[in-house]
């Protein structure tokens, strides 16, 4: 999906997830309940005390495959919101996209010889664990680390952004992977009903971690890397 | 002869004994015609014809350009079909680039067969962009047991560059990257049975 216009303040909010429901998502993890009426991106950022220039820049992500944000831009006020967002779409996918994807894929695979259940549940599982390491990794080293830079606690010089921006491996790669496998070599004469869906939630699971992976790639680790060196100073 | 729809084959080929005994067997092929025979490549250089298919003994190109045959032959509008034809063993790295390999010791329907699959292989493209080739399933295979590339490289006698060369194939024509995705896919496809993985 890739919408060549760009989203500014002036535009109504709603004018925003018409123009590409997958927004719902980012209202949702910025806490802004629907119901806004006619107000505008700016109107509605102020009421949220969110920096406009922030949300834009992550509906843009978002929406835009083109789209490159510049981190310069922002604040360093801006950063525990974007940290704040991070971790409201971690809880998201552990506690909403991942189960409903390990249950349909085990649901689907119940229509399969024992082998390739056992092994392609297995495979999702692996992944799952993963992810979830990953994330509370992120939870548990990373956020916190930042939250001390900003109040000007650092923890020594042991660690900086750019060793997680380092440890950052790639997640989506087995995602993908299963997704293949489930599109060209899951046998079955006929499609089910439930692997187009578990197709569907791949399809906009892949998506959603591509866009947060930007979100941290392009404006947290930069941001985070700039208060880094001031503080050395 | 105006329409002639026979494949135009160009031998090249420095010994006569083979090369006459070749030109009989695609005369006598239907659907091919053998064009030119040549002893080398210098004669090739200098030839303006266009030719559907290649059959080349690798002996006469040189060696440090046994690694790029495809661009000695290259054609502005279409693909040329090469076909090795071959007395003795090469390098892995260097057989990879032909459509098919021709043994001495083929026999004539062989060949024939050899050619027709090349032409085939060659005008879908298919094949070789999709599906994988005997060597690569049995590097798959290995991968999935969860051998090292170095292993398998002991295993083929190839070198680990070519190891790795034929697992980047694997994973661009499966669309499977990780070690465990393609263990799946050997295990779904029966290739490796569930207990064979280290």
């Amino acid at each position: 999906m890739d919408k060549n216009i760009l989203y500014t303040g002036k535009m109504k909010a709603a004018e925003l997830i018409t123009a590409d429901w997958n927004l719902l998502a980012v209202f949702e993890r910025f806490n802004i309940k629907l119901g806004f009426g006619e107000a505008t991106v700016t109107e509605l950022c102020k009421l949220h005390n969110i920096s406009t220039e922030l949300f834009l820049m992550i509906c843009n992500i978002y929406s835009s495959n083109s789209y490159r944000p510049n981190a310069e831009a922002l604040k360093k006020e801006d950063i525990p919101h974007i940290v704040s967002y991070l971790r409201t779409s971690h809880k998201y996918y552990i506690d909403k996209s991942f189960p409903q994807l390990h249950n349909d894929i085990h649901t689907m695979m119940e229509e399969y010889e024992e082998t390739s259940s056992r092994v392609l549940n297995k495979f999702y599982d692996d992944y799952d664990c993963e992810i979830r390491r990953h994330f509370e990794y992120e939870e548990e080293s990373v956020f916190p680390y930042i939250e001390n830079l900003l109040v000007g606690k650092v923890a020594g010089n042991l660690y900086n952004i750019k060793k997680f921006a380092h440890n950052h491996t790639n997640v989506e790669e087995k995602l993908n992977d299963l997704k293949n496998i489930i599109i060209k070599y899951l046998p079955g004469s006929y499609t089910s009903d439930i692997r187009m869906q578990v197709l569907h939630e791949i399809f906009k699971i892949e998506n959603d971690l591509h866009k947060h992976t930007m979100v941290e790639d392009k404006l947290l680790i930069p941001m985070v890397a700039k208060l880094e060196s001031e503080n050395e100073r | 002869m105006k329409d002639d729809k026979r494949y135009k084959i160009l031998l090249i080929e420095p010994s006569e004994i083979v090369a006459t005994g070749i030109s009989t067997i695609i005369d006598k092929s239907k659907g091919f015609r053998l064009v030119s025979t040549i002893p080398n490549l210098g004669y090739y250089k200098n030839s303006k014809s266009s030719f559907d298919i290649v059959v080349i003994n690798p002996a006469v190109i040189d060696y440090n350009e046994r690694f790029d045959i495809r661009s000695l032959f290259s054609n502005e509008n279409s693909r040329t079909t090469i076909v090795a034809l071959t007395y003795t063993s090469y390098d892995e790295d260097v057989l990879r680039q032909f459509d098919d390999c021709i043994g001495i010791y083929d026999s004539a329907e062989r060949i024939r067969q050899k050619l027709q699959n090349a032409m085939k292989h060659s005008s879908e493209n298919s094949n070789e962009l999709y599906e994988l080739s005997t060597r690569e399933r049995d590097i798959l295979i290995a991968v999935a047991k969860g051998s090292t590339n170095k292993e398998i490289a002991d295993e083929y006698n190839i070198s680990i560059y070519t190891v790795i060369s034929h697992r980047r194939n694997i994973s661009r024509k499966l669309g499977i990257n990780t070690i465990s995705g393609l263990t799946v896919y050997a295990i779904m496809n029966k290739l490796i049975d569930i207990s064979s993985i280290k």
